[in-house]
């Protein structure tokens, strides 16, 4: 979509709004981040209502409902918070909290505004932006972040068994079979 | 006497140890130092891939502090982690520049749970190799001493297959092969005329897929295509000495079995020269306990297997039992891995496949057989092959989000192949495990130090199987091929080998042509540490086959009353 770096207005406002963020918006940014920071004892969350609420918008944009249900409905957001939890160390969570933190910068950089205020479309060019500046990079903790919003939706029950295709027990081995008969790929 | 006979360890080797000895109607007892596992119950092969926690994520911090070594393996993940230890409790120490990677489990059945399941024989250009060019010493057997024993394991555990009359790599009997996918048969047919000195034959592996009334009546049933075997096969369809032979040596109401019990050491009797008792500990209490036999098999596997023997001092062995040779934890072998490379394929996107199959295919060995020239090193290499079509974990490398990346990713992806060399190691006697006595784990017994490195050989070879592996998959019409990347330190194959090798000489080996201690009548060692050179071949089957053919010799000489 568009590219910040052009005469509308709208996208002057944006400039304007972004760098007024990233200059005085220190504070939201570091409300933003806070409750992880600190996080010391095992029962702290792995992230603040806020991060979560900017996680489940992210996810939605990345792994939409289309005419299968999409991230949310799998119940990616919440599983991507129990990672952080479970799975992570402190350094990896810290790098997807960042990740979530750039995105969010993006969003006020290109059109002036928070992601979650943004309409859909322009959630997808901030996150479409970002997703193929950080994989030509071959950014690993965007890498991290991406795949475990993937591992999160395609090993989910609904886009193993909707989205693609997973049989428990396949029951044979069969080599070589037209793509058309066996359908869409196997999810795992 | 307790038993007529004590195995240790209850892996692939001691399993079938157990299952020979206890046909031949001798009571046998099956020390093995980790827990109790029941087949089926104790697995979760059963689980989806959303029931599995952390979708198979093992924690980083976990990993970190109790799995670093263990978590190298391939298949360790949230689903398999009960089947290794960890290494926080089971530390072992090498010098600081020259890793070792152990790899290992502690439970009943052991290693048989999570091998690769790959079964190929190991012919005669093996076991005349070291004779040939001078490296190590010559093997006491020629392929025709176990043939028939290769046969009867083959049998018994269900081996798939198929023959292709190579004198290098024997054929053997075999159930129906997992057949090749439509990429692999491209493959085959490209690189066998390319180069008419190799072959391209579908992997040989332990997998039912036409089980016989004999592999029925354990419990046992058709491979499933499900492809989580590291998790432990509830239809049984893979061999494991769960599976397989504990369940048969059961059936004879000859066989016991004890857990959590390590042993510590052996107790060998000069005046008769045999072991008199096998020490051991009770790993949840501390308690000591000994145990006689008239015989005794050590099947720990090579490392635990050398550091028993090792600890096993006495007035008469003071280098450790039956080590008047000094070979006793030298040349300690792996086959060299981390070679070989991988690349995708720009056709077939109109094919596919269906079932998860748990194999691939495998070249054998051409090289200082069916190819001669331009080689600077001995012995070879082997490649085991796996393809397929990606699927969704491609988008963490491709650009893309939102509807359209979830449209792209209803379609498999390209072909992608990869070659996994394994390449042979000579024996060097400085590669080597001894006892480190200042230091000792938490009963405490001496932990292993392990010193071992590649060579110049084990360099070349790699070099070699690298290139090798590329130009084959762009001879293919293969696209993006590149070599996998570095050699993985040993140890890195779970193939450790050659610590209490066989041989013809009670002055350079430890074990004499049936497995049995030179020195002393009733000691038998039928793990990897008997082996006296690696081949190129993953040594399971030839385990498995010495553990037959040793046990049966052992029956003779205890009905004879020469033991």
């Amino acid at each position: 979509m568009s590219n910040p770096v052009t005469n509308s207005k709208l996208d002057r406002r944006a400039m304007l709004l972004g760098a007024v963020f990233l200059v005085g918006g220190g504070a939201a940014l570091t409300r933003f981040l806070k409750p992880s920071e600190s996080r010391t004892g095992d029962d702290a969350p792995a992230m603040s209502g806020e991060q979560f609420m900017l996680l489940e918008q992210v996810v939605d944009t990345m792994i939409p409902a289309t005419d299968t249900p999409g991230a949310l409905a799998a119940g990616v957001p919440a599983f991507v918070r129990e990672m952080l939890g479970e799975w992570a160390s402190d350094a990896t969570r810290r790098e997807f909290l960042d990740v979530l933190e750039t995105i969010e910068r993006q969003a006020w950089a290109q059109f002036g505004a928070a992601y979650l205020e943004l309409p859909a479309e322009r959630r997808l060019a901030v996150l479409g932006r970002y997703d193929e500046d950080a994989i030509s990079r071959q950014d690993p903790a965007y890498g991290r972040f991406k795949y475990l919003v993937l591992v999160g939706y395609y090993q989910s029950e609904i886009g193993a068994t909707e989205e693609l295709r997973f049989e428990l027990v396949p029951g044979a081995w069969r080599a070589c079979l037209p793509l058309t008969e066996v359908g869409r790929a196997s999810a795992v | 006497m307790d038993f007529d006979a004590i195995v240790v360890g209850s892996g692939i080797s001691g399993g079938w140890v157990a299952k020979e000895l206890c046909e031949r109607g001798l009571r046998t007892l099956v020390i093995e130092r980790g827990r109790n596992v029941t087949h089926r119950d104790d697995y979760n092969d059963f689980a989806t891939p959303w029931q599995i926690p952390n979708r198979g994520l093992v924690a980083q911090d976990e990993i970190a502090k109790h799995y670093a070594i263990q978590s190298t393996n391939p298949a360790f993940n949230s689903a398999t982690k009960q089947w290794w230890v960890r290494d926080s409790e089971h530390p072992y120490a090498t010098p600081t520049d020259r890793p070792y990677s152990w790899i290992r489990g502690y439970h009943l059945g052991g290693r048989s749970i999570t091998w690769g399941r790959q079964t190929y024989r190991m012919g005669d250009v093996d076991f005349g190799a070291n004779k040939l060019d001078g490296n190590g010493i010559d093997w006491p057997i020629r392929y025709a001493d176990i043939q028939p024993w290769y046969d009867r394991v083959e049998r018994f555990a269900g081996v798939s297959g198929a023959n292709e009359g190579l004198e290098h790599l024997p054929d053997g009997q075999f159930l129906p092969p997992l057949e090749l996918n439509c990429l692999e048969t491209s493959f085959k047919q490209r690189i066998e005329q390319y180069y008419p000195t190799r072959r391209v034959t579908p992997g040989r592996c332990a997998h039912l897929t036409e089980p016989t009334a004999e592999h029925i009546a354990l419990g046992r049933g058709p491979c499933q295509s499900r492809n989580v075997c590291e998790r432990g096969c509830g239809y049984g369809a893979y061999f494991s000495s769960l599976s397989a032979t504990l369940p048969a040596a059961k059936k004879t109401g000859n066989l016991t079995i004890l857990t959590d019990y390590i042993v510590e050491r052996l107790d060998y009797d000069h005046a008769k020269r045999r072991v008199s008792g096998v020490r051991t500990i009770d790993s949840n209490t501390g308690q000591g306990r000994s145990y006689q036999a008239r015989v005794v098999f050590m099947c720990a596997s090579t490392i635990a297997t050398t550091q028993v023997l090792l600890a096993s001092r006495s007035e008469y062995f003071p280098h450790g039992l039956g080590n008047r040779s000094d070979a006793l934890g030298r040349h300690l072998m792996d086959h060299v891995v981390g070679i070989g490379a991988s690349g995708t394929h720009p056709g077939f996107l109109d094919r596919y496949y269906y079932g998860r199959r748990p194999s691939g295919f495998y070249v054998p060995r051409y090289i200082n057989i069916t190819e001669n020239a331009d080689v600077d090193f001995i012995r070879g290499f082997g490649f085991q092959g796996y393809s397929g079509r990606s699927s969704w974990q491609r988008a963490e490398k491709e650009t893309g989000v939102g509807a359209d990346l979830k449209q792209r990713l209803r379609d498999p992806g390209r072909w992608e192949m990869t070659l996994v060399g394994y390449g042979e190691m000579l024996p060097h006697a400085d590669n080597r495990v001894t006892l480190d006595e200042r230091r000792r784990d938490k009963w405490g017994i001496p932990l292993v130090h392990i010193d071992c490195s590649h060579g110049e050989n084990e360099r070349r070879l790699a070099e070699r199987a690298n290139q090798d592996a590329v130009r084959m998959l762009i001879a293919a019409g293969f696209e993006n091929v590149a070599p996998l990347g570095a050699v993985k330190p040993p140890g890195s194959s779970v193939h450790e080998m050659g610590t209490a090798r066989m041989g013809r000489d009670p002055a350079t080996s430890v074990l004499n042509g049936h497995n049995q201690a030179h020195d002393i009548s009733n000691l038998f060692v039928t793990d990897g540490s008997c082996m006296t050179s690696t081949g190129s071949v993953n040594p399971s089957l030839t385990y498995m086959a010495l553990s037959a053919r040793a046990a049966n010799y052992a029956a003779d000489l205890l009905g004879s009353g020469e033991i």
